[in-house]
């Protein structure tokens, strides 16, 4: 018995060995940064290019200070509303499209051919994407939906539904745009990692929930989305860190907007770090705000998906019990 | 009971509707999809479009004709000596990032998964909350950090970080819960491999799928990133691809469109046949 544990010893060194590099690049590259970034909101630092923050209270203002003042400007509460509205109007209508085409795609009774053509076309705009291909996105997309809400216009116009172009002005406004091209965009994304988490699945567990008489939606509900819940909690973290940290699609309509009705929080931060005015400070309040949500929503995440409770209450009543031994 | 079960024939009709739908949605979402595609070719080849404000939030597109079509020797042009110089920068920064990120990633998680210490419970909680709160949240203070020791202009800043990324650690040990086994690992220590030898040789190629998959998301995201790069590379001679084609600037030569776009598709030609394909990732086993 002593050997073996000797030799597990010997061997789980190699563990901390091999995390090494990950975690020595990690504190100083990730951690030291977001570290600083929130020590920054506290602080005056002002000026392309100043590297010397000042502590907000040793120079005799409120710690409070950015905060207090990008609490009070309009433009930071509708860049903090749009963000929102923007990744939850994307959410929605990606996985919904998302999630069911993977499961019928992936459905033996089904047979679907050609699913690698597929997901290589649903892919394509996140490969080419980011910079070169969504200009053209935005063009073929703004020309599609200009000219399908003018064909109903004018089929309203005959048929006497009582549309008029205010009722429309959504569909062709900037919002819309981005909503559509932000799930063009990461459909595919989602697409491929719900493949490869329905994939995983065992097949046993679909063979007995068609002996058992389901039907697809209850086995996709039942069977199919318990069962890849690792799976789905990488998906939805990927989706919130894009969707919250959403910069590129948004401003392509650049800063022109007075009525800023595609300011993204991450635009919000870039204008008032590095375009213009540079208060680094009040961009690393507008950092923590940020990071607070980003909190909130991945807590939510975790609590649904990965939060394993009957093993947390085990853990619970092991040590109650180790404590009512010791006593 | 029998009522319940609706016949045989009916099922079939139901799943034909199903094939057709999919079908048509997927082929009319893909045709969708690509087609931005052609509109890019004729940017690069012919009319140069761009969007122009109009009033009240709505857009117009204006198109500027180009008298006659590029020609070959045009197109030859655009690839002068000068535009390969971002090539080149995207490519350094995009492929080792990349390699570093895959490697160190597919370490990490085999440190989680083979060996059992004491920290490891603690780490890989860590590994999941840091994967929540992604890097953007930081970069004002990742940019404090290259001002203050002068790394303006350095590739490098860009790709050492990538080196520490929880999402592909997180990706791995999925994937490595699900395949690794104790007994390889243990006859490979009888045939008398080193610790890392073993990495290297018997379990790299154990975790080829997820490797495939990784490289294309990383590839590509680390390929089209611009908001820190665009903040640290200030020398033209430094400046990556993905800058010089984000909207920001004035519409970029059309080879450099060119350049842009072809490399990730090559990436993602050459290792999607690999990519994660029913593999129990990280499910619920028996």
């Amino acid at each position: 018995m002593g050997k073996v544990r000797s030799l597990e010893r010997h061997y789980s060194k190699w563990g901390y060995i091999f995390v090494i590099p990950f975690v020595v690049v990690f504190l100083i590259f990730h951690f030291w940064p977001l570290g600083s970034t929130i020590y920054y909101a506290f602080c005056y630092l002002k000026h392309a290019g100043n590297t010397n923050p000042e502590f907000l209270p040793s120079i005799g203002q409120p710690w409070y200070k950015n905060f207090a003042e990008i609490f009070k400007s309009k433009s930071f509460w509708d860049a903090l509303k749009n963000t929102l509205f923007f990744w939850i109007a994307q959410l929605i209508p990606e996985w919904i499209i998302a999630f069911w085409l993977a499961a019928v795609m992936t459905d033996r009774r089904a047979k679907i051919k050609g699913r690698a053509i597929f997901k290589f076309a649903f892919f394509f705009p996140k490969l080419v994407a980011g910079t070169a291909l969504g200009g053209s996105l935005l063009v073929f997309m703004i020309s599609f939906f200009a000219s399908s809400v003018g064909i109903t216009l004018a089929i309203s116009e005959i048929d006497g539904f009582g549309l008029t172009p205010e009722n429309m002005e959504f569909f062709t406004s900037v919002r819309f745009f981005i909503i559509i091209v932000s799930i063009f965009l990461h459909f595919g994304i989602t697409f491929i990692y719900a493949i490869a988490g329905i994939t995983g699945i065992p097949v046993e567990s679909f063979e007995a929930a068609e002996i058992d008489g389901a039907t697809r939606t209850q086995t996709f509900f039942r069977v199919t989305l318990p069962s890849m819940k690792p799976m789905l909690f990488f998906i939805t973290v990927i989706t919130v860190v894009d969707g919250l940290g959403m910069i590129e699609i948004p401003s392509y309509f650049g800063s022109f907007d007075t009525l800023r009705r595609n300011l993204t929080l991450m635009m919000y931060l870039e204008n008032q770090a590095f375009m213009g005015s540079y208060a680094y400070d009040r961009a690393a309040a507008a950092s923590l705000v940020l990071l607070f949500v980003y909190i909130v929503i991945s807590g939510f995440v975790y609590y649904f998906l990965l939060y394993d409770k009957d093993e947390s209450k085990a853990k619970k009543l092991q040590k109650e019990a180790r404590r009512a031994s010791a006593e | 009971m029998s009522t319940n079960i609706p016949s045989l024939s009916e099922t079939k009709k139901k799943d034909l509707i199903l094939k057709i739908v999919t079908y048509i949605l997927s082929i009319g979402l893909s045709i969708l999809i690509l087609m931005p595609f052609i509109f890019l070719m004729r940017e690069i080849f012919g009319d140069e479009t761009y969007i122009q404000p109009g009033p009240g939030g709505t857009f117009e597109i204006v198109r500027v004709p180009r008298k006659t079509l590029m020609t070959f020797k045009e197109f030859l042009g655009l690839f002068n000596s000068w535009s390969f110089i971002p090539l080149k920068n995207s490519l350094i920064v995009s492929v080792t990032s990349t390699f570093l990120n895959i490697y160190f990633s597919a370490l990490t998680a085999y440190a989680l998964t083979a060996y059992k210490w004491k920290l490891r419970e603690a780490f890989e909680k860590g590994i999941i909350i840091a994967m929540m709160i992604p890097t953007t949240v930081a970069s004002l203070g990742f940019i404090q950090l290259t001002y203050k020791f002068g790394l303006i202009n350095k590739l490098f800043i860009l790709i050492i970080p990538a080196l520490a990324t929880p999402l592909t650690v997180f990706f791995m040990r999925m994937y490595l819960k699900a395949t690794f086994s104790q007994e390889i690992l243990e006859a490979a220590r009888i045939d008398g491999a080193g610790e890392f030898r073993i990495f290297n040789q018997i379990m790299l190629p154990i975790m080829k799928p997820a490797i495939a998959t990784q490289t294309i998301f990383c590839f590509v995201s680390s390929w089209s990133e611009v908001w820190v790069p665009s903040i640290i590379l200030l020398d033209d001679n430094k400046k990556t691809l993905s800058i010089f084609n984000s909207a920001k600037v004035l519409a970029p030569p059309g080879g450099l469109e060119l350049m842009m776009v072809i490399p990730p598709i090559l990436v993602y030609v050459f290792c999607s046949k690999h990519i994660v394909e029913g593999v129990a990732l990280g499910s619920v086993k028996n």
